[in-house]
């Protein structure tokens, strides 16, 4: 009886040993772990090699026209689509498109689930301060979109005070919409946002000036609606830029930067942009882009005609 | 583009999301309903490594009572349970595909998998309580019935416990089934691309709210059939009324 007992505490005193072990070597994988964490942030200072080594540039978009679409074969197509492909055969790798998630775009990013955030993106304090990101190529605004039969009543940012507003949650609009005091309801998307005004849920919505002018008015789904009050221009705010979003510290952007000057230079940029009808919401590189926005805008579109 | 969405093609697309709805539904049937199993059974484990201080000095103490009456691994069983029931799947999702990415740079689990294992530990959790119901819910006694006819535990087990239990589990597994169904639409979190995203995806492409709510046509058709299957499942096992 005794040694049976005294086995049993032996048994007991080498299972608590081995748990220790346990518990040990549980620390240790979690310090590898953290080097390989530490391995991941070198890989992350040359994301460019990481990419090129992968062979693959996963990026992350929303079905967002006229930047990012399915054309009829469902193949991505678009301003930024077609961007991005240029960009990944300058690399030397193939692209993929990843339909994301819009509020996981950080995680997805910083998870390596995609390399970079590529979808007519406005650079906001959030985007800027969790990715790396390129220089803004495109200028947009924030526009009140409201059942044209009324527009002639709200063509001033003071008459939109009796409004209901919806807006996408977390963009820019809804920044736009919060800074005037409006009364405002936050939807999942600008496209819901629409959907919204068009069912009458919400009297008017605010969304990009860029998505107003290739989703509403004649020849769209949405022909009975019109955008009339340019906020950005009424509040006297800032004009909102578009860039491309990258790891934090990658360097990425630097390279995308200097690949969009060359594409810029050679008038290929041009080229994409009149095909999807956004030439004149261009950025010039911004090298040569010291001077005032409009001029920019203005350049580009100079630049555009004469590429066309 | 929104003039080629018609009626056919967006059944089309919609029967596309459905094809991943029911691989992510089967497939964690597959893996949760044997491993829910398996959890039942540590959550009713009996094993007490420190029993034989029972008794003893150290055992008088309140610490020594409580080590010598303890069961780690239905402790550990339960606390896992309880982990799992206690927070969203939806967080779970987001956890289990980006946080090993986020912690380790570790990124050898693709979306679907990713979503399946979530799902598979979920469900497990799940289905090892409604398990452990059923089992518990069989009188002790036919047990000892057994044992007094000389059978091993197993032969109890296989032959006169589990059948009961099927039978007593069945209307709260399908409870878990129909759940599942609808909680496979969670899985569009990571981009998973089933019937609710594709339905969603029309809002995006077209300014089309219609087949968003026509999902629902597809996931009452799917939820139909398994209504039939456990009605029909019920009816096969009257024969005999534990």
């Amino acid at each position: 009886m005794k040694t049976k007992k005294l086995l049993s505490l032996l048994l007991a005193g080498a299972m608590s040993a081995s748990l220790l072990a346990g518990c040990g070597n549980t620390n240790e994988t979690a310090e590898t772990g953290d080097d390989t964490a530490d391995g991941g942030e070198t890989t992350q200072t040359s994301d460019f090699q990481y990419i090129q080594d992968k062979g693959t540039l996963i990026v992350g978009i929303t079905n967002f026209a006229p930047m990012d679409y399915p054309d009829e074969n469902g193949e991505w197509i678009g301003f930024d689509a077609d961007m991005a492909k240029a960009f990944a055969q300058e690399m030397g790798v193939d692209v993929e498109f990843i339909e994301i998630n819009w509020d996981n775009k950080i995680m997805e990013l910083e998870s390596g689930a995609i390399d970079a955030v590529w979808n007519g993106m406005t650079l906001t304090d959030e985007v800027t301060n969790s990715m790396s990101c390129s220089d803004p190529y495109c200028v947009n605004a924030q526009v009140v979109v409201v059942p044209s039969d009324v527009a002639g009543q709200y063509q001033d940012a003071d008459s939109l005070s009796e409004l209901s507003f919806a807006v996408e949650s977390g963009s820019a609009g809804e920044d736009a919409a919060e800074a005037l005091g409006l009364n405002f309801t936050a939807v999942q998307s600008q496209s819901t946002a629409l959907m919204e005004v068009a069912s009458g849920a919400s009297d008017a919505c605010v969304i990009d000036l860029l998505m107003a002018g290739a989703m509403i008015g004649e020849g769209t789904s949405y022909p009975d609606l019109t955008y009339t009050v340019n906020l950005n221009e009424a509040s006297g705010a800032e004009s909102e830029y578009y860039g491309v979003g990258f790891r934090k510290d990658s360097n990425m952007a630097e390279s995308f930067n200097n690949f969009y000057a060359a594409m810029y230079e050679a008038g290929k940029v041009q080229e994409i942009a009149q095909t999807y009808g956004v030439q004149e919401s261009l950025v010039a590189p911004q090298a040569s882009a010291d001077t005032a926005e409009t001029a920019d805008t203005a350049d580009a579109a100079d630049a555009a005609d004469a590429a066309a | 583009m929104s003039a080629s969405v018609t009626f056919s093609s967006v059944t089309v697309t919609l029967f596309e999301g459905l094809v991943t709805t029911a691989q992510l539904f089967f497939l964690t049937l597959v893996f949760a309903l044997p491993i829910g199993l398996l959890l039942s059974f540590g959550a009713m484990n009996r094993w007490q490594p420190f029993r034989m201080l029972r008794g003893t000095k150290f055992a008088s103490g309140r610490f020594g009572c409580a080590l010598s009456e303890l069961r780690p691994i239905s402790l550990v069983v339960k606390t896992v349970v309880w982990i799992i029931r206690g927070t969203p799947l939806m967080l779970q999702i987001i956890a289990i595909f980006f946080g090993p990415r986020l912690l380790w740079g570790f990124d050898l689990i693709d979306r679907f998998p990713s979503a399946l294992l979530t799902f598979v530990i979920n469900y497990a959790c799940y289905f090892s309580e409604i398990f452990r119901g059923g089992i518990q819910s069989v009188p002790v006694g036919q047990q000892e019935a057994g044992l007094v006819l000389g059978m091993t535990k197993g032969q109890i087990f296989f032959k006169v416990t589990l059948l009961q239990v099927i039978k007593r589990v069945i209307p709260p597994m399908g409870n878990e089934f129909i759940n599942l169904v609808k909680d496979t639409a969670l899985a569009r979190t990571i981009s998973v691309y089933e019937v609710l995203w594709m339905g969603e995806s029309f809002i995006k492409s077209a300014g089309l709210m219609w087949p968003l709510f026509y999902t629902a046509v597809f996931y009452l058709a799917f939820n139909g059939i398994l209504v039939l299957l456990f009605g029909w499942l019920e009816k096969k096992l009257d024969y005999f009324r534990a």
